[in-house]
């Protein structure tokens, strides 16, 4: 039996919100004039079953009589102008499949071999052309990395293909040339660490296989051996440890008693309360999300889920973070280098996967941000960071013994992420022509969700020795390192594989998602199959731990790679780099005119994208799954002011809390990476102090998202490094956890070459004894004092949004000052915990007056403040020094008293009615502040569209 | 002491309020205890051993097809009669937002019975999923879980995509007619939101949860779960406290529950 195909829309007269959506963009993004309306229709087929099933198909699953109509085997829409059909290329695995299928069988259908579901558009309008259709579907519709537009009917839904045979490698016969010739297309290995490949197999006496040397570009590689990061520096001609051995001593410095593993494990551990733990992860996903926003952010936050789920023995994910950086998206197209997409696009469908990926897994998204600069129009940075809760004994790294066994639960294997990988032109079918060889995965997450549900069961039963999660280099890495101290022997046959025809070394290397590796003791086995089989997760021994310290796999009993674990994972010899680094000159001094419109210059700043209200993003964002929240991201009279921090209470009618927060700046990385560096820093602990934690019970994550290491990129990360050890040294919150990726340069066919602005992200985290000692940034009432603490150089504008917007010099960037930090921070913290503190925000991009602004739109309520006669007072209102707060405090309370010994001034009090004003200076509107504020995204995200029809009669 | 009811929380693959749900009825005096559909199916659990059962929010099978669907079609290819007998028994069963549009889909809401699907939740007209705390209004009607909160406002987080509810006039009419209509959205002042930002998906007659013509079996959009502590209100801090919205709602099925 052939395809039965059934389509589905909405009954005419019903909205379509997914046409809508598109229409919108039509014309917003686009400007395309002529389409005047869109409809959507979703398309199903199915292979190997009669057309009476499918109808069966249709009026029990598909089709809900009450609002849809649908077809078998003909359009459904049939009055539009033009009707195209969007499907996932072959290859690229729709989760939706095995839904169709699994309702099919509860439906008592049989034979079925295949389903597949894509979605169609309709448009309407009697201008529409060709062109425009052709417009819409390149710029909007299809991502050709993972789409395509189906143009005929197919013949058959089925990916078929033979496996290809393990090929040798003649490397022992290799000259320099050759060597390289080999690593160029695919291995990114330098001719040194060649050589040393070529001479292991000379004296094993053989040569390698494919699969063999897989393996070593990908555990040599600098996404999985942080050679830059581990490299022996030379920095302007002197020597110096390498990065990440400083930042590894700072936190044996810091000995920081709550630190239960930093740096050693899939995330970084702490010590919480009543015997838990909590960690954190942050990482990168920067080129998937570049060329497929929507299924690298998926997979971005796939897969930081899974580090924590693989810390310990297993931990429960709590919290999601994520934090992007963008050009702005209203540049102008033909600014965007050949080959990139535009930042409207990136920025919505980014959104979207990590939306859909952290919701539907059920993880509450609760603190980001987002920054905008022209440089990033090359490659978009997206960060994306979780937290987890385990038992302390539970908390330490698992070792597997020899005997365990390697069992992998979760999805199954596919070509998923391999690079370059090609059929032979013999292993074709008609269909394997459209497989994209290395298609980009879209992410399951309910896969993931039920194996989480899988591993947390099977750890709280104690079946777990050891975890990792299935990342980039997918068994090779997990079970490579896994095996590093004992050894492994795996039977690649015993792979579960989505289709068939991956070679060895291919399923060996693929980093198709939500798998997991477990060390299993045998006599756990059964119970652990048991646990996983009643929840619908697949569960397989790949094979077993040794003790003779080989990676050797095989496959249908043919050996495929046999290394020493010695040599893959100690052989790499350690780099030395050069690195020059020139101290940025003096900046000219800052303007110091005054804006001739005070309620103009103040609307700019609140809508300077860097400032404005990121609100339409959040509300994507499920933050209140688990039911752990007590700080949102937004709160106050309307909901809509925001916080610094999230607090979540993980143990159930406990009040401990767990605080997570962040703190980045692009523009000040670049302009001096070491300030810059300790502004992150100081941004990301201000953010939590602000919110009520402890500043001495908290820890740091770190994300070095850099240009390519040449001496000059490497001299800055350098200084940054230098920044972080120096934070650590005087504030006492050490680094548990870090990652670092160093390939943000463009470089285009014409010889451009862009710089992607270098970003130092710092996540912080920490516990917090009682979560009713915290506080919200809105203001809580008329009439209480308004006080700055923190020590800031007004004069040091640079890089600030005021001076961004005016073009003007703004001098010295923020240069923090760490000597102060610290009093600030516990000043801050032990007012709070006091309950002395009505609400605090601490002071980032727009400065003083955006934060003044915020706690007012939070509050509901003005602000009257003086500005000192010796400041200027755009510097007074605009400098942006992290480390600085503002705080409320009741009539009653001495500002004085209880910031004592820590740099703090009295601005002024919060006033009923509408209005800041600055004696002597101005008085502006905060309902206008707040439309300026809320417009920029409210725009991109399109506003939220009513729905008039709702009230009925 | 009194004997706590026991509350089946039903799981699947891709639930995931199941916790913070069994902790709301913990809260209340019950005694909820998580069931996998497999194990129903099994045989492993049997409904008839529950008081109470509810369905949690989530996004079961991926909300493939729409949202609610797969599981809607296995629960009633494999348990229709179980549910059936539950229902019949008068026994509290709570759906709240994918246990919302799982009941909708297998039936069982707005008519009792499993047989024909007369309303549906569709997309949020807005077109996109939203979180965002929202206010309902409980009408007064004979519904258990809402006892003696007939007319008062609640404050609840409403999380979702598909949201909108629709059904067609007669059918809403003769909701209405019946006093199905439990929830409904509101505006300033405590009357029923018809539009946006207050009724948050276009849902018809702002109707945010119903109930079965008996009563027993009741459905909504927002999420009474997450706010059964205090803390969990995003403006606790304002004092905006009183007791948790959520709890009644929890509490009046374990007070049915034992009086059954």
């Amino acid at each position: 039996m052939g395809i039965t195909t059934v389509r589905v829309t909405n009954r005419p007269g019903l909205r379509d919100p997914a046409g809508e959506d598109v229409l919108y963009e039509i014309r917003h993004a686009l400007g395309i004039a002529p389409v005047e309306h869109v409809r959507t229709a979703r398309v199903y087929r199915f292979e190997g079953i009669s057309e009476k099933d499918a109808r069966l198909l249709a009026e029990k699953l598909l089709a809900e009589d009450v609002f849809e109509v649908y077809t078998i085997n003909k359009p459904v829409i049939t009055d539009a102008a033009s009707v195209v059909e969007v499907a996932y290329r072959p290859g690229v695995m729709n989760p939706e499949a095995a839904s169709l299928s699994k309702s099919a069988r509860d439906l008592g259908v049989t034979g079925l071999a295949a389903a597949a579901s894509s979605r169609e558009y309709a448009f309407y309008g009697g201008g529409v052309t060709a062109a425009d259709i052709e417009t819409i579907l390149d710029r909007l519709l299809v991502n050709p990395t993972v789409e395509t537009v189906m143009r005929a009917e197919p013949d058959t839904l089925l990916i078929s293909g033979r496996p290809g045979e393990t090929k040798i490698i003649p490397i022992r016969q290799m000259d320099d040339a050759a060597l390289m010739d080999l690593s160029r297309d695919k291995l990114f290995l330098n001719l040194e660490e060649m050589r040393l490949i070529r001479d292991y197999f000379i004296s094993r006496r053989r040569d390698a296989t494919d699969c063999e040397i897989e393996t070593l570009a990908q555990t040599w590689s600098e996404h999985c051996g942080h050679k830059t990061f581990k490299a022996e520096l030379v920095v302007n001609g002197r020597k110096k440890e390498p990065l990440l051995k400083r930042l590894q001593q700072a936190t044996a410095r810091a000995g920081h008693p709550l630190v239960l593993s930093a740096f050693v494990d899939n995330s970084g551990v702490m010590e919480f309360y009543h015997g838990w733990a909590v960690c954190g992860k942050v990482e990168t996903h920067n080129s998937p999300s570049a060329i497929e926003p929507y299924g690298g952010a998926m997979t971005g936050s796939g897969g930081v889920f899974r580090d924590i789920m693989g810390t310990g023995q297993g931990a429960k994910v709590i919290a999601s973070t994520d934090m992007f950086c963008f050009a702005p998206p209203d540049i102008k197209p033909e600014a965007i280098p050949p080959g990139c997409l535009h930042p409207h696009y990136l920025l919505r469908r980014v959104v979207a996967g990590v939306r859909d990926y952290g919701n539907r897994m059920g993880i509450p998204t609760n603190n980001g941000s987002v920054h905008f600069h022209r440089d990033f129009r090359a490659k978009p940075t997206v960060i994306v960071g979780a937290y987890g809760l385990l038992p302390v004994s539970r908390a330490q790294k698992g070792r597997a013994q020899p005997g365990d066994l390697v069992v992998v639960i979760g999805g199954r294997t596919g070509r998923d992420g391999i690079h370059g990988a090609t059929f032979s032109s013999g292993e074709m079918t008609h269909r394997t022509t459209e497989v994209n060889a290395s298609a980009v995965q879209i992410g399951h997450p309910i896969e993931e969700k039920r194996t989480l549900d899988a591993l947390l069961a099977a750890a709280e039963e104690g079946l777990i020795r050891a975890v990792t999660d299935c990342g980039a280099g997918g068994f090779a890495s997990a079970v490579g390192e896994m095996g590093a101290e004992t050894g492994v022997e795996v039977r690649l046959e015993q792979a579960p594989l989505k289709y068939q025809g991956l070679s060895p070394w291919e399923i060996w290397l693929s980093e198709s998602q939500e798998r997991m590796v477990l060390a299993v003791a045998p006599e756990n086995l059964d119970r652990v199959l048991a646990i996983c089989r009643g929840l619908n997760v697949e569960a397989t021994v790949l094979g077993a731990f040794a003790a003779h310290r080989r990676l050797l796999v095989t496959w249908h009993g043919t050996v495929v790679c046999d290394l020493e674990m010695e040599f893959l994972h100690h052989g790499l010899p350690r780099r030395r780099m050069e690195a020059c680094w020139q101290p940025p000159e003096e900046a000219a001094a800052p303007l110091t005119t005054l804006p001739a419109n005070w309620t103009e210059a103040y609307g700019r700043v609140m809508a300077h994208l860097n400032v404005c209200s990121k609100e339409p993003i959040v509300r994507m964002y499920d933050h209140g799954v688990q039911g752990t929240n007590g700080l949102p991201p937004f709160s106050g009279l309307h909901g809509d002011g925001p916080n610094d921090a999230v607090l979540l209470t993980p143990l159930p009618g406990r009040p401990e809390a767990v605080v997570i927060s962040h703190g980045l700046n692009p523009v000040l990385n670049r302009s001096d990476p070491y300030y810059g560096g300790l502004w992150a820093a100081a941004e990301a602990v201000s953010n939590a102090v602000a919110a009520g934690a402890n500043p001495e019970e908290m820890v740091l994550i770190d994300n070095f998202i850099w240009p390519f290491p040449d001496p000059e990129s490497l001299g800055a990360l350098d200084r940054a490094v230098d920044a972080c050890v120096d934070f650590v040294d005087t504030t006492g919150m050490p680094f548990i956890s870090g990652k670092d990726s160093l390939s943000s340069t463009y470089r285009g066919a014409d010889g451009t070459v862009i710089k992607i602005p270098p970003v130092l992200c710092v996540s912080a985290f920490g516990r917090v004894p009682d979560i009713n000692r915290t506080v919200s940034a809105d203001f809580k009432g008329a009439g209480n004092k308004i006080t700055l603490v923190g020590k800031r150089t007004v004069s040091e504008m640079g890089g600030s949004v005021y001076c961004d917007l005016y073009g003007q010099p703004g001098g010295s960037p923020p240069r923090i000052d760490l000597s102060v930090l610290t009093g600030v921070l516990t000043a801050v913290h032990r007012a709070i915990a006091a309950g002395k503190v009505l609400a605090c925000h601490d002071i980032s991009e727009g400065g003083l007056a955006a934060a003044l602004a915020e706690m007012c739109f939070g509050g509901g309520l003005g602000a009257a403040i003086s500005i000192p006669a010796a400041e200027n007072p755009v510097h007074f209102l605009f400098n942006e020094t992290a480390g600085c707060f503002l705080v409320e405090t009741a009539p009653d309370t001495d500002p004085a008293a209880l910031f004592a010994g820590v740099p703090h001034q009295m601005l002024g009090t919060t006033v009923a009615g509408d209005r800041i004003s600055a004696a002597g200076l101005f008085s502006v509107s905060l309902t206008a502040l707040k439309r300026a504020w809320q417009e920029p995204m409210a725009r991109i995200f399109g506003s939220m569209r009513a729905g008039n029809e709702g009230r009925g009669e | 002491m009194m004997k706590k009811p026991r509350v089946c929380v039903l799981r699947t693959d891709g639930t995931n309020c199941d916790r913070e749900t069994a902790r709301a009825f913990d809260l209340a005096g019950g005694a909820p205890q998580m069931v996998h559909v497999n194990q129903l199916r099994t045989g492993e659990e049997k409904l008839a051993a529950y008081q109470i059962m509810v369905i949690p929010g989530g996004f079961s099978y991926g909300d493939d097809v729409h949202s609610g669907k797969v599981l809607a079609v296995e629960l009633t290819s494999f348990l229709k009669e179980q549910l059936q007998e539950f229902v019949t028994a008068g026994k509290p069963l709570l759906g709240i937002c994918n246990g919302f549009q799982v009941l909708v889909r297998t039936g069982l809401l707005p008519g009792g019975r499993t047989d024909e699907i007369s309303a549906a939740l569709m997309a949020n007209d807005s077109g996109r999923f939203e979180c965002r705390w929202i206010e309902l209004l409980v009408e007064n009607n004979h519904c258990l879980f809402t006892r003696g909160l007939a007319g008062r406002v609640l404050s609840f987080q409403a999380a979702h995509g598909e949201g909108k509810f629709f059904a067609r006039e007669d059918t809403l009419a003769a909701i209405e007619q019946a006093g199905q209509v439990v929830f409904r959205y509101a505006g300033a002042g405590g009357g029923p939101a018809g539009n946006y930002p207050d009724n948050p998906n276009g849902s018809l007659h702002a109707i945010a949860g119903i109930c079965n013509p008996g009563g027993t079996v009741l459905g909504l959009m927002p999420h009474p779960e997450r706010f059964v502590e205090r803390t969990q209100h995003p403006n606790w801090r304002r004092g905006e406290t009183g007791e948790p919205h959520g709890l009644a709602i929890f509490r009046n099925a374990v007070h049915y529950a034992r009086e059954i």
